[in-house]
């Protein structure tokens, strides 16, 4: 069974967002509340200034802290595909998994949202949907029981890997390539619609995978290792650690 | 059962359990009102708790302060009923039944918060997520809540009996539920203002001094704020040991807030910076050293320690700051956003609208209901 990453190459990524895009009218996200985002930072002054960001979806971590503090096993690990999904009909809104997850990937959908206007006022949702969006998933890939669809109220929300896909790729195959035609339906979307391909995507438990093969050449790191969550989402960044400075940390 | 108060002077007096009633019910009306009102048309839109950082806002706030303070209330009712302390005989019946009330108001509103409350009642106990200290505080608190329920069940039905063996396991799940519910922070080593072994001990310490505040000032209450209305061993405990008691537990957390608070500050740590912003602000101020340096100087010294009207003074305050530095502590831990880039402010700003202010008048009017009536019907004052 895979064991399914993804390689994120920072050297290579521009920041256009069009993962970001592409994740939320594959997964109906709210404007603001996308499962994959680009984080922005600034550090220093003018003139000498530097300005970096980071591509962040859920980590799909290994130990993840969200399944543990989970009391109703509503947050679990897919044993077939190594994703952290949730199951929306066991979900109880309390928000522990939120406060728990140290990356800060996870969308509630019953409060006031990120960016307004409230989107959902104008496309109203009917029975459990909380919204109507125009450019929602086909209705055959909504699965609750994985949070999969058009998010109901009450419930938690995060980045699914693309499980709607991923999961139907043929068996035993090693890396799903948006650049070959036998998988470039099974690869998530925000893999898939990379322009300069930064993203990489495979199976972490095949020695064979492209996604070992960049870990193991270009040095893969994991963020936030000292939490012990063990991410499934690993970055290269030319030899160095990935800059993600703190707020207390960054320079000024 | 008890219209009529029996007085320390052998005589009666009318009776304010009505009025006590009367008051709660219009809390719970105006509170309840408003925020069902608000729940039903917008959902919690209104609520300040967004998805950019502050997940848990006043509501858990309140339901914690509530929760805490009924088991804390357990664990000075079983100092008569576990541990034979036979002075804290007069307050035990009432510690219970105000463990009763504080945990009514404080479950509600924790039911208004969630956003599956139905589905909690059936999927939490069902799954059986032992790793979970959530699962393990809904499993004690639901054992917590029958049994209590079948002692105070005893002490209408059996008015005059006296220690309920049944008050070890009441006991008990207090003590641990109020350690669960410290470690459902201090698990979380991604937010190091919430991290550290210590925090289940600060809960327990916090738990048993909010509980002596409330045991305080509803004794005075009960006794219309007149010392001479106080039955004489009640009044000897509140001269002796229970003042003393109060003034211990007020240090003991005077000494671990401001601990917490000088550690935060010294320490570099990112996540740690929220204890500079705190400590600038004046209610960080008003709450250590107004409401519990304060209380601790009135109960320490004699002269103000055995004076009934000081006492409330005292136990006010106390309420007051335990209900701040809750606050400050569950907020506080939420507010350097996780990973959000530096385009986000370095620190989340939040303040409870006016509908998370409506659950503490709802959870206040509710439980001073339930107490009220069980005054007023029930005898929970009787022999107090
Ligand atoms: S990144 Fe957060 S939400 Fe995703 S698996 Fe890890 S802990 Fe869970
Ligand atoms: S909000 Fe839902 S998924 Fe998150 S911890 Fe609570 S029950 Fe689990």
């Amino acid at each position: 069974m895979p064991k399914w990453g993804m390689v994120i190459d920072l050297e290579t990524c521009t920041g256009c967002q069009a993962c970001t895009t592409a994740c939320a009218m594959e997964n109906n996200r709210l404007p603001g509340e996308t499962w994959q985002d680009v984080l922005f930072y600034s550090e220093g002054e003018y003139p000498n200034l530097n300005l970096s960001w980071l591509p962040r979806p859920c980590m799909q971590c290994e130990n993840p802290s969200c399944v543990s503090v989970c009391p109703t096993k509503a947050t679990y690990k897919d044993e077939g595909t190594g994703i952290v999904l949730v199951d929306w009909n066991k979900c109880i809104g309390c928000k522990y998994c939120m406060v728990a997850c140290p990356y800060g990937v996870r969308f509630y959908m019953d409060e006031a949202p990120v960016v307004q206007p409230d989107v959902r006022a104008t496309y109203p949702g009917e029975g459990r949907r909380s919204w109507n969006p125009p450019f929602k998933m086909p209705d055959e890939y909504e699965d609750p029981s994985k949070g999969i669809g058009i998010q109901p109220k009450g419930v938690v929300s995060k980045c699914t890997f693309c499980y709607h896909k991923v999961s139907r790729a043929p068996e035993g195959v090693a890396d799903l390539d948006e650049d070959n035609p036998e998988t470039k339906e099974f690869t998530p979307a925000c893999v898939r619609v990379c322009a300069p391909k930064a993203r990489y995507f495979g199976d972490l438990d095949n020695p064979n995978s492209k996604v070992n093969e960049l870990i193991a050449e270009k040095g893969g790191v994991r963020l936030k290792e000292e939490t012990g969550n063990k991410p499934q989402v690993y970055y290269l960044s030319g030899g160095g650690a990935p800059v993600v400075p703190g707020n207390r940390s960054r320079r000024t | 059962m008890a219209m009529m108060t029996e007085t320390a002077a052998g005589g009666t007096r009318p009776s304010h359990f009505l009025m006590h009633l009367a008051v709660a019910l219009v809390l719970l009306v105006l509170g309840g009102g408003y925020v069902l009102s608000e729940i039903l048309q917008f959902g919690k839109l209104q609520f300040n708790t967004t998805n950019y950082g502050i997940h848990w806002g006043f509501a858990i706030v309140v339901y914690d302060y509530f929760l805490l303070t009924s088991t804390g209330l357990a664990m000075v009712a079983s100092l008569w009923h576990v541990f034979g302390l036979k002075e804290f005989e007069p307050v035990a019946r009432r510690c219970l039944w105000l463990a009763f009330a504080g945990l009514v108001g404080g479950v509600v509103v924790l039911f208004l918060e969630l956003g599956a409350p139905l589905t909690a009642l059936w999927a939490t106990p069902l799954n059986l997520q032992t790793a979970s200290p959530l699962f393990w505080k809904v499993l004690l608190v639901g054992a917590y809540t029958v049994l209590l329920g079948i002692v105070l069940l005893g002490m209408v039905n059996k008015p005059a009996a006296g220690r309920n063996p049944l008050m070890y396991l009441v006991g008990a799940l207090a003590f641990v539920i109020t350690l669960v519910a410290g470690s459902v922070y201090g698990m979380m080593a991604m937010r190091p203002m919430w991290f550290g072994g210590e925090v289940p001990v600060v809960f327990l310490i916090e738990s048993f001094m909010g509980a002596l505040a409330f045991t305080v000032f509803f004794t005075h209450l009960k006794n219309g704020f007149n010392h001479a209305h106080m039955r004489p061993e009640t009044r000897a405990l509140f001269e002796g040991t229970l003042a003393r008691m109060f003034a211990i537990a007020i240090a003991l957390h005077f000494v671990l807030h401001a601990g917490r608070a000088v550690t935060g500050l010294w320490s570099n740590a990112e996540g740690l910076q929220v204890w500079g912003y705190l400590v600038s602000q004046p209610l960080f101020h008003m709450a250590l050293w107004g409401c519990v340096a304060l209380p601790f100087v009135l109960m320490v010294l004699p002269a103000t320690r055995s004076n009934g009207l000081v006492q409330v003074v005292a136990a006010l305050l106390v309420m007051v700051g335990l209900l701040i530095s809750r606050y400050e502590f569950i907020i506080g831990g939420q507010m350097v956003p996780l990973f959000k880039g530096t385009w986000a402010p370095p620190l989340l700003q939040y303040t409870p609208s006016t509908g998370e202010w409506a659950l503490l008048v709802l959870a206040v009017g509710l439980a001073n209901t339930v107490y009220a009536f069980a005054a007023w019907k029930l005898g929970a004052e009787d022999r107090a």
